[in-house]
């Protein structure tokens, strides 16, 4: 048994030493060349040759986010920690740090969300060589005192400050605690308030969370723009070559089964009436037809396209928007409608013309023109939303925190033009049903009433 | 043979028409693009609303974008896009409406022959007049009052600096003005201000020259223009500082937005000068603005604080300044995002329960106190050095895209100039430390100004107090932060917490009678 251990190491190690990989373009959705090397420490460095003269974006995606956050008390803290990567290094203080960035011509930043944490720039690619030594001191020799730590985290309680004005955010609280009861997901990237307060004390336990996640197992070096992949991998070689490898694995509670329909209401009188069915759905794994099969169902039944959008808001005109939102992720999610409405007293209403929007696609199927109107419009979507260096940066990072390789971008719209009606009743059948729903409201009364 | 005839008839037709109507195009072609880029900026804006009809053009270029055409019904429009993936934007601000329509070159031709319907013959009907209302009414209602407290700020400090002129009210309109507008209203204010010689175009991407001429011809067949078009606003500089204090439940931090007329815009080459200090006091979501650094780097007291130059539209979603918001009268502000009221500081550390007001009163003077401070001591060789090479770099960023390009350069015209972006790149390199220090002491100053702050009912009252009485305010840091202060950020605080503010008149005002 052992003896089968080891050679299948030992395979896994041989399909990774091929250390060049290039993604061929013809007649691809994505269709730019995606140049990829594997580090041996397991930094992989991504590079996008993109006509856009002397201007460059330069990513690091490190898989780390809210999903990581499995110990009690410490929610919003891959958050919090993103933001601790701007107050310094063992070389530069946070004001040289900010002079050098500001020498750069640079739009900076970075984000955290449920699976990642993104660091970008995107300037002058002249600066892409500084580009690449800022970043990787920071990610080397990041050193804030106490003090700064502490100062930090009002702003981090600022920011919640300034979301917390919108009920979206409030329900979108709710929701996350309802529909979740084990896996990290039951809360948002920006964390429960009473652990946002508690931040300032955290400071030993930040140093930890260095360690352990800010790795190259964990990260991705991306650049797309006026560069070549040779320069890419040298600057990446010089700068991140050394970068140690970690050991550390979270264990990533899973979430149990959802037996029935949940529901999470916030009261607010001064708001429009608001309902959302949120509908677990599977993580996202671009060789399955699942997620592809998904975002197509949601541009169907949700899109301005769909005939409940017609009904609901045209028509009738009881609603003032349908939205739907189906996101990629690591771990199985939600796939979500929302309807901003004008009365409350619509609420079931609605709720009960969604459901059988959906039942219709179960039971009825769709017209086949339909569903390859729906396939050009995702593709087109795609093709022209790619028309900068950093929306196309933009787009493989997100291929590369979901599944770490960008190339799966094509692999997914290759799932995308395979679907048949078929499929979309199949999945729908498996993932849209009572059983997996959690139902968000908000109206003027204490409770949603939708049940 | 015939060929030839047609494409010299095409080429004499395209001459005529372009000199028959003087009309404005702008052209950006990309020979590599995939995407063509279509818009059409009128110039009319939330300023040509008529006097109880606020919001009439918002309306109007919403119902156009957002409704059916003379031949298909709005449901109709969605359908016949859907499989192209065409998009359509609209930006309506005080002085312009930019539409703006985006498509894959696969459809160039079937794309336009619906979009054209909806900027020349849009259909204006009764239903999707009803439906596009009811959600204008709502956002200035409910939306904008229960969404963002810093979006509201914003809007709140427009109603009181541009108080009393066709400036004042939202795009979006006042709850009355919305309520007023019939389909007659929309219908007349198309024929009156939608016209082709009140009207600029705009092309990118990868097209044919034969294309560019159609869309030409094809705007020629709207009407002209018979009224006058207004003059922007002048407004006049306040006496001393006016705060208004927009109460509401709830809240829980207080958003504040202060400014004061400019009279300097992109048309002028100081813009340049002034554009090297605000960038170096506080440059839009950027950490190493002065203002950020001591508001929040310092002392821990919100998510981020800048300063403007000109409007900024939707400020804390666009990182970049988006283009289509050119605009005569001008006002340079300050946008301090929400910091903590005494309720929540108080619950947060018992070391606080003694305190009565928050943040608000302490960031204000800080941040006037700053820009006193610039005035003062001018900027440093060092400073005026790196936000300048900062600036040559970061300005083409704005025009990443065709869309942004082209949206640039169509606002360039509205400011005389050519290609903004190539000439402010030009100002800046011949720029001096002294042009800059000069632009400083002629345009900014602290003894005038307007603020507005949405915050807490339970913050209202002691905040306008403390700040009608100009009362000592000092910053109250909980424990945690202030053990480790340095000696310098306390004796700074020190003199913040005294520094004397030329507050004239203070208001509260109840959420629910703003923008009425």
């Amino acid at each position: 048994m052992r003896a089968v251990i080891i050679v299948l190491l030992f395979l896994v190690m041989l399909s990774c030493t091929p250390e060049n990989k290039e993604d061929q373009t013809s007649g691809k959705v994505f269709p730019f060349k995606i140049h990829q090397k594997s580090f041996p420490n397991d930094l992989n460095v991504v590079t996008v040759p993109y006509e856009s003269p002397g201007i460059v974006s330069f990513y690091i995606v490190v898989r780390v986010g809210s999903r990581e956050e499995v110990e009690e008390g410490k929610t919003g803290f891959a958050h919090f920690f993103e933001h601790m990567m701007f107050r310094g290094t063992d070389n530069y203080t946070r004001e040289e740090y900010d002079a050098i960035l500001k020498s750069i011509g640079a739009s900076a930043n970075a984000n955290t969300w449920l699976d990642r944490t993104v660091y970008h720039m995107t300037g002058n690619a002249e600066m892409l060589d500084k580009m690449f030594e800022i970043e990787s001191d920071r990610f080397f020799n990041l050193n804030y005192s106490l003090h700064g730590f502490k100062t930090e985290a009002g702003a981090v309680k600022g920011e919640y400050t300034k979301n917390y004005a919108s009920p979206f955010m409030q329900l979108s609280e709710k929701t996350a605690a309802t529909a979740f009861t084990e896996h990290t997901y039951e809360h948002t990237t920006m964390g429960l308030w009473e652990d946002v307060v508690d931040m300032p004390n955290q400071y030993e336990y930040s140093l930890q969370f260095f360690e352990r996640f800010y790795r190259p197992e964990y990260s991705t070096i991306l650049v797309v723009g006026d560069v070549t992949p040779e320069k890419v991998n040298s600057l990446a070689e010089k700068y991140f070559g050394n970068w140690e490898r970690g050991n550390y694995v979270p264990e990533i509670p899973v979430e149990p089964e959802q037996m029935e329909t949940r529901y999470a209401h916030v009261q607010n009188p001064n708001f429009p009436p608001f309902i959302s069915l949120n509908f677990k759905s599977p993580a996202f794994n671009p060789e399955r037809k699942d997620n592809a099969a998904l975002e197509i169902i949601s541009q169907i039944l949700f899109s301005e396209k769909s005939d409940l959008h017609k009904k609901l808001v045209i028509d009738e005109n009881i609603a003032r928007n349908i939205n739907s939102r189906y996101l990629y992720t690591r771990d199985p999610y939600l796939f979500s409608v929302g309807v901003s409405l004008k009365k409350a007293e619509d609420l079931t209403y609605v709720k009960e013309e969604i459901l059988a929007a959906i039942n219709n696609l179960k039971e009825n199927g769709i017209d086949p023109q339909v569903l390859e109107d729906t396939k050009s419009h995702m593709k087109y979507a795609f093709a022209t939303s790619l028309n900068s260096s950093s929306s196309i940066a933009q787009s493989l990072s997100y291929m590369i925190w979901v599944t770490g390789d960008p190339g799966a971008l094509n692999s997914y719209y290759d799932q995308v033009d395979r679907l048949t009606i078929q499929d979309l009743q199949e999945i729908a059948k498996k993932y849209l049903v009572p059983e997996k729903l959690t139902i968000s409201t908000i109206s003027p009364a204490e409770e949603g009433g939708v049940s | 043979m015939n060929n030839l005839k047609f494409y010299i008839s095409i080429f004499v037709l395209s001459i005529i028409s372009i000199q028959v109507i003087g009309q404005e195009l702008a052209e950006l072609k990309k020979e590599t693009s995939n995407i063509i880029v279509l818009k059409y900026m009128f110039n009319v804006g939330s300023m040509m609303d008529p006097v109880g009809k606020e919001g009439l053009t918002q309306l109007t270029a919403s119902l156009i974008i957002d409704g059916g055409t003379e031949k298909y019904t709005k449901s109709e429009i969605d359908d016949l896009l859907y499989p192209m993936a065409g998009e359509l934007g609209l930006t309506v601000d005080k002085e312009v409406t930019v539409f703006t329509f985006e498509v894959h070159v696969d459809f160039t031709e079937n794309f336009y022959n619906i979009i054209k319907g909806l900027v020349f013959n849009p259909a204006l009907s009764e239903k999707d007049f009803n439906r596009i209302k009811s959600n204008q009414l709502n956002y200035v209602d409910q939306i904008i009052k229960a969404s963002s407290d810093e979006e509201y700020s914003k809007m709140a400090l427009e109603d009181l600096l541009f108080r009393g002129t066709r400036y004042q009210h939202m795009v979006s309109g006042t709850s009355s003005g919305v309520n007023n507008i019939t389909l007659d209203d929309v219908r007349n204010h198309f024929a009156t201000y939608f016209t082709k010689d009140n009207l600029l175009i705009g092309i990118a991407g990868k097209y044919a020259d034969s294309f560019k001429n159609k869309i030409v011809v094809d705007a020629a067949k709207l009407p002209s223009l018979t009224t006058e078009l207004p003059e922007p606003p002048i407004i006049d500089m306040p006496d001393g500082i006016s705060v208004e204090i927009v109460e509401k439940t709830n809240a829980l931090g207080s958003a504040i937005y202060t400014g004061y007329p400019l009279n300097v815009t992109r048309s002028n080459d100081d813009f340049a000068a002034l554009m090297v200090a605000n960038s170096w006091l506080g440059e839009h979501r950027k950490s190493y603005g002065q203002l950020y650094q001591k508001i929040r780097d310092t002392r821990s007291m919100n998510y981020g604080d800048y300063s403007y130059i000109e409007w900024y539209r939707n400020g804390g979603r666009y990182q970049l300044p988006p283009p289509h918001v050119p605009r005569h009268s001008n006002y340079f502000s300050l946008w301090i995002r929400p910091v903590q009221i005494a309720d929540q500081l108080q619950q947060q550390y018992p070391e606080l329960n003694g305190i009565n007001v928050g943040h608000a009163h302490f960031a204000i003077r800080l941040a006037l106190r700053e820009i006193n401070r610039l005035l003062k001591n001018g900027l440093s060789q060092e400073d005026f050095e790196l936000t300048r090479q900062f600036l040559r770099s970061y300005i083409k960023l704005y025009i990443q895209t065709p869309s942004q390009e082209l949206g640039y350069l169509m606002d360039s015209r509205f400011y005389n100039r050519e290609n903004y972006i190539e000439e402010l790149d030009q100002l800046l390199a011949t720029l001096t430390l002294e042009d800059v220090n000069s632009a400083i002491r002629k345009y900014l100053q602290i003894e005038n100004m307007y603020v507005a702050i949405i915050t807490d009912d339970s913050e209202a009252d002691p905040l306008a107090q403390s700040l009608e009485k100009n009362n000592a305010s000092p910053m109250s840091y909980s424990n945690l932060v202030r053990e480790g202060l340095s000696l310098d950020v306390t004796n700074e605080d020190e003199e913040i917490a005294n520094f004397t503010l030329n507050v004239k008149s203070v208001e509260i005002v109840d959420s629910k009678e703003t923008f009425k």
